[in-house]
């Protein structure tokens, strides 16, 4: 699952990489609900998930989705985790509209304070983290829960902002040379965020990291320092999902986002991040991000689950499902080679913490 | 004395927000409203429990919220068709104990993490109620509700079945030998294991016991109102695991133990009542107790720095 | 390309065959219904009327939401809709603007559009089916409270979250009708419960202790009105404390038979159902046309039409007399 190094160069070596399979199933997956999930409707029409039209609307649902998983590969590449993603973004979706309606700022300038703030959401995870070593899981989950009162104290629990200017919804609306406009801001955020882990010596210590801090730290990386990068990044790159999202729904809610985080770390580690630490990369986060795309929109063109009634529930549960396969899938080749080496007199394996 | 600093903390902290509320607010302390607002917290006291030994292995369970759900509903269907209430008790704690060894198995048997187990156990759980329940409440027969003891008898009885339950996981912790593994497997899991403790075994065993407990819970929530409602069990694993870490048990493991969980529940659970009789506004609930928690988890932080340096 | 051509006439070939065979079932006109929330029993019994006049019209009903309130979730499942080609789209939006952008999508494709319970912006749907105004809900709460409390007295307000737009509504007019009306009444506190029965008890529970002089408990969401009766009565202060709200006859009836609670008040939501299902049918079949005044719903009668808003009525007050007469 080692993205970053190349060992052996060849074909074979691109075919059995873990990207390159998922690759696979991401198309398959994308051919079979084609087959079953385009049809031409009692009207006459030819719907479904074959059409250019619902391409687009799962490029549109997914950016925001996207941009967490990027937001996340980073902070869980460092063996960290951030659960306060979903609820920083429900944040700076308000405050955008605060900066807007309530202080009249022009749109350009509510952004630029909305992405500031992203900032120092993710300045406050880092802040806790790396100074005073705490455990990421607990700090973010106290965020978490921080961050979402925030949301509904600052706008007393009810306000909602609406009615932006429609050369602002443009961009979780529009089209911009054929594609969704969001759609592009996306692609510009992941390359910048490729470029960083797999390009970048700064991005590159984050593997170090998340294999051994110690070690890391011995080998003279400035352990601290890189954490704080990875969640402050992480908070920028939410804060420009909230925008997103309040420009494609036109409102901007306290509750926005809610329940996004699951989605994101499936996608994360779908795409062949370990949860551990230590490997991972952009472009299995990015085919992450698709499959659970294509699933969730593939599943709800079925016309037998719209006759169910139910969308919503199958595709909360094959998300879990699906991250318990590709927790107990990543997993799977560990186990293989402890056992290999049973077998074998055994160099010792080091004991892995079950937290 | 220093060894217990942070659970005397939250005891204090606890005390002056009472002492505050005596003063400013003295409707407070009147006997019935108080054993009513204890009797409710008294479920989440015991999920509590098993949280805090969750913890305390380094480990965490989020879907607690959704087992309780499932555990009261199950339990609400078992009452309303019929089973004797002395059945239905051992048959919603079995229930949660198999969810229990569920999370535990892929947690102690593959090794994974807990928090993106519990994570995706969290959602399936809650979906397929949803599915299977679609929000409609279960209605209970009239024997149900206290136990068929009447509300006084019924609320002292919950109060007294949950604080025993404290007691006896809160001795056991601290003076039976399976209680020293559970310390050590959270402080050291290769140290323990070569001290011959096995911690998968211990690992597994926490999670079948949190399931457990959860059935527990849920029964007891059940019988204080003639109804079930499917979401019951909604943000539970928040409060739960705020109330835990907020009493001093660290969420790296190892250290914390139950009395400590009980201060961080009262104190979490008093904020409400609080926030109602000191006439603050409903929606800064939220962030005060994220702000306990952090400044909990902050002097936690602290604390473990001067005692490295 | 031989083959990816004779893949595709392959495809061209048996894909209307399967449409056809999955569809061609239901010459039937086809209606999908959305409520807020799939499990608020609310939106439940909105469903068993819907059920009913579809089974009298001889259409199919889709009913399909998202499990907790949620816009955007709302979007999707519309588009779902538009996808499979319904006839009719009946949905209770969370949220006005939002909502709005599908509707209109599905008005381009020639779907009817219409919406009931909660409504989208005008111009993305033909007609508004209004179970009652949110005046006319918050005028009969405030005015029912004050003849119980004889036109004095304290009261509190339970509501769903802080958030939710129908709950901020009904207080407003509450408020309204409070300061115009009623100055010998006051207004104590307003707590959430976020849906929860359990909740609403606590918070009830706190509220009585807080304000020993409480005289009233009103609760805006349906789980909120047993979870304060239940707390009323273990607090023993039924009849010195009254507790109304919005909600279900069935989830309330033992605490109106008990003299717990005083009154429910709500609208028929069968009926609010059963109406917009009628509706959209005579929609979709050209039946209702703009600037229509009245509608025939086959069982219920004629319904007055005001605009593009179709009324259901007057909310309607469940009590001891006649609650026992409803089933949802």
């Amino acid at each position: 699952m080692n993205s970053g190094e190349s060992r052996r160069p060849g074909w074979k070596s691109l075919l059995l990489r873990y990207e390159t399979l998922l690759f696979v199933v991401l198309v398959a997956e994308w051919l079979l609900f084609y087959h079953f999930g385009t049809t031409t409707n009692r009207r006459g029409i030819v719907v479904g998930f074959g059409t250019m039209d619902r391409q687009f609307d799962i490029l549109r649902h997914s950016c925001e989705i996207g941009l967490l998983a990027l937001a996340l590969t980073p902070v869980i590449i460092t063996a960290g985790i951030d659960l306060s993603v979903a609820s920083l973004l429900g944040l700076c979706a308000i405050l955008f509209g605060k900066f807007h309606f309530d202080a009249g700022m022009p749109i350009p300038i509510a952004i630029a304070l909305t992405l500031a703030c992203g900032c120092t959401g993710g300045a406050l995870n880092a802040a806790l983290i790396t100074t005073l070593r705490l455990p990421p899981l607990i700090v973010t989950l106290g965020t978490y829960s921080l961050f979402r009162g925030l949301a509904e104290a600052i706008t007393h629990g009810a306000v909602t902002y609406t009615g932006f200017p429609s050369s602002f919804l443009a961009l979780g609306q529009g089209r911009l040379l054929g594609l969704p406009v969001q759609a592009w801001v996306f692609l510009g955020i992941a390359a910048g965020v490729w470029l960083l882990v797999h390009r970048t010596v700064h991005g590159r210590s984050y593997r170090a990291i998340g294999f051994s801090p110690e070690g890391a730290r011995f080998a003279g990386i400035p352990v601290g320092r890189r954490l704080a990068t990875a969640y402050v990044l992480a908070g920028l790159i939410v804060a420009a999902a909230a925008i997103i999202y309040t420009a494609r729904l036109g409102q901007a809610k306290a509750d926005a986002g809610m329940g996004y985080e699951l989605f994101a770390i499936t996608a994360v580690v779908l795409g062949g991040t370990s949860i551990f630490g230590g490997t991972g990369s952009i472009a299995g986060t990015l085919l992450g991000v698709a499959a659970i795309a294509v699933l969730k929109n593939g599943l709800a063109t079925l016309p037998v689950v719209i006759r169910m009634n139910a969308a919503e529930e199958m595709s909360g549960l094959m998300t879990g499902a699906l991250l318990l396969v590709a927790l107990t899938g990543s997993i799977v080749p560990g186990l293989l080679s402890k056992l290999r080496a049973r077998r074998q007199p055994a160099s010792p394996t080091p004991v892995q913490d079950p937290a | 004395m220093k060894l217990y600093f942070r659970e005397v903390s939250v005891a204090v902290a606890l005390v002056v927000l009472l002492g505050a509320l005596a003063i400013f607010a003295p409707a407070f302390y009147q006997p019935q409203p108080l054993l009513s607002l204890l009797t409710r917290e008294m479920p989440t006291l015991v999920v509590a429990c098993g949280a805090a030994l969750v913890i305390i292995t380094r480990q965490i369970d989020i879907s607690v919220g959704s087992m309780f759900s499932v555990c009261s509903v199950c339990a609400g269907l078992l009452a309303a068709s019929g089973w004797p209430l002395v059945a239905v008790l051992p048959a919603s704690v079995a229930i949660g104990a198999v969810m229990g060894v569920f999370n535990g198995a892929l947690v102690a048997g593959l090794g994974l993490p807990s928090i993106v187990v519990t994570l995706a156990t969290m959602v399936t759980l809650r979906q397929s109620l949803n599915l299977m329940r679609q929000g409609e409440f279960v209605n209970l027969p009239d024997g149900v509700q206290w136990f068929g003891l009447g509300q006084f008898a019924g609320q002292w009885t919950i109060v007294g079945a949950a604080l025993l339950v404290l007691a006896a996981l809160g001795l056991g912790m601290r003076h039976l030998a399976v209680g020293r593994f559970v310390y050590a497997v959270g402080s050291n899991a290769e140290a323990a294991r070569l001290a011959g403790v096995r911690p998968r075994l211990v690992t597994f065993l926490v999670f079948v016991l949190m399931g457990a407990l959860t059935g527990l819970a849920a029964m007891m929530n059940i019988v204080q109102s003639p109804q079930v409602q499917p979401l019951s069990g909604a943000g539970l694993e928040l409060k739960v695991i705020a109330a835990v870490v907020v009493g001093g048990v660290a969420i790296s493991g190892g250290r914390g133990n139950l009395w400590g969980a009980f201060a961080g529940l009262l104190l979490l659970a008093c904020v409400s009542p609080a926030l109602t009789h000191l006439r603050i506004e409903a929606y800064w609930e939220k962030a005060i107790q994220g702000a306990i928690i952090l400044l909990a988890v902050v002097a936690d932080g602290v604390r473990m720095r001067k005692e490295k340096s | 390309m031989k083959s990816k051509f004779s893949r595709i006439l392959f495809l061209a070939c048996v894909l209307p065959g399967l449409a056809a065979t999955l569809l061609a079932a239901d010459a039937k006109l086809m209606i999908a219904m959305m409520p807020k929330a799939k499990g608020n029993a609310y939106f439940l019994s909105c469903k068993a009327g819907a059920d009913k006049a579809a089974r009298e019209l001889g259409v199919e009903l889709l009913f399909d939401g998202p499990t907790d309130t949620n816009a955007a979730k709302q979007n999707e499942i519309v588009e779902n809709w538009i996808t499979l080609g319904v006839d009719v789209i009946a949905v209770a939006a969370e949220n006005k603007e939002g909502i709005s952008t599908a509707l209109r999508k599905a008005q381009k494709q020639g779907v009817a559009v219409i919406t009931y319970d909660a409504d989208s912006l005008p111009d993305a749907r033909s007609f508004f089916v209004n179970q009652a105004t949110p005046e006319g809900i918050g005028f009969a709460l405030m005015d029912e409270a004050a003849r119980l409390c004889g036109e004095e007295g304290e009261f509190a307000i339970i509501t769903a979250t802080l958030t939710a737009a129908n709950q901020r509504e009904w207080q407003r007019h509450i408020e309204a009708r409070l300061a115009e009306k009623y100055p010998r009444m006051k207004l104590v506190a307003v707590r959430p419960c976020d849906d929860l029965k359990d909740r609403a008890q606590s918070e009830a529970t706190a509220l009585m202790s807080a304000n020993p002089n409480l005289k009233l408990l009103m609760a805006i969401c349906s789980p909120g009105v047993p979870g304060a009766a239940e707390a009323v009565k273990q607090a023993g202060k039924t009849g010195k404390v009254k507790v109304i709200g919005l909600g279900l006859p069935n989830e309330n009836k033992r605490y109106v038979h008990e003299g717990v609670t005083d009154a429910v008040i709500l609208w028929n939501t069968e009926d609010l159902g059963y109406l917009t299902v009628y509706a959209g049918v005579a929609l979709a079949n050209g039946e209702l046309k703009p600037g229509a005044t009245r509608i025939e719903a086959g069982s219920l009668g004629s319904f007055e039409i005001q605009g593009d808003n179709i009324l259901l009525g007057k909310p309607f007050l469940f009590t001891k007399e006649n609650i026992d007469r409803f089933d949802f």
